[in-house]
């Protein structure tokens, strides 16, 4: 499974949820690939789940056929946990 | 390349008037050591106008950063705690740590450091409630992993 966090510049933000990421899947004992990129780059990129803020989640909506997940702050590792086994859940079904 | 933040790129003031100001005066340091230009200044206040406050990445802590550009000459972080703290488009923030980024991997490790300090939210208070730059220095000594 390929988790993708995304941000405007691709360097900063984004980087920073991707860290959050990758730390819930250890705690969940979860293998999966975590990628950043930039918001124009995101709905090029093959993904089973984007993870980004709310604003490039209705952006990203009409142009990617991965799942989105919307989080409100990048480095708050219970939400970003959620949101993982969300994930998770909906990519078995 | 410093593994954290220089002390002599930290910062504490009472008050801003706005976000902008913040951003200003936390940047400051690294425009006056040759890090950034100005350019990347206001790079930093347009791509939070243009993309939103999502560079807020935890309670009452934001990341002013815009893309890497000829604009930054060295990557860098800055830090500026804003005691009375600041409105950043409806989230409260007092603590600002700029990140000045020369391409897209050159910042990792930084990042790294970075993002497991933040993940503890008592961090970030912590140096919020120091007074002077050597305890802040102190706090990250101790606590930001470089390894």
């Amino acid at each position: 499974m390929k988790f993708l966090a995304v941000c405007g510049f691709g360097v900063g933000s984004s980087m920073i949820l991707k860290m959050t990421i990758q730390k819930a899947l250890r705690e969940l004992d979860v293998d999966a690939d975590v990628v950043h990129t930039t918001i124009s780059e995101a709905a090029s990129e093959q993904a089973d789940a984007i993870f980004t803020s709310k604003e490039f989640v209705d952006d990203l909506e009409k142009r990617t056929k991965a799942k989105l997940y919307p989080v409100k702050t990048y480095s708050n590792l219970e939400e970003v946990k959620k949101q993982v086994q969300q994930a998770l859940e909906d990519h078995e079904e | 390349m410093a593994e954290t933040i220089d002390k002599d790129h930290m910062q504490i003031i009472d008050s801003a008037s706005d976000y902008g100001e913040a951003i200003r005066t936390a940047a400051k340091p690294l425009e006056r050591d040759g890090y950034i230009t100005d350019t990347y200044i206001d790079e930093m206040i347009e791509a939070l106008e243009e993309h939103g406050p999502y560079i807020v990445l935890a309670e009452e802590f934001a990341l002013p950063h815009a893309r890497p550009s000829e604009a930054v000459k060295e990557t860098a972080l800055s830090l500026l705690t804003v005691k009375n703290g600041v409105d950043v488009k409806g989230h409260f923030v007092r603590l600002f740590i700029v990140l000045a980024a020369k391409d897209s991997t050159s910042h990792n490790r930084l990042l790294q450091g970075l993002a497991e300090f933040l993940m503890e939210p008592k961090n970030i208070q912590d140096v919020i409630a120091c007074n002077t730059t050597d305890e802040i220095d102190h706090i990250l000594e101790e606590r930001w992993n470089t390894t």
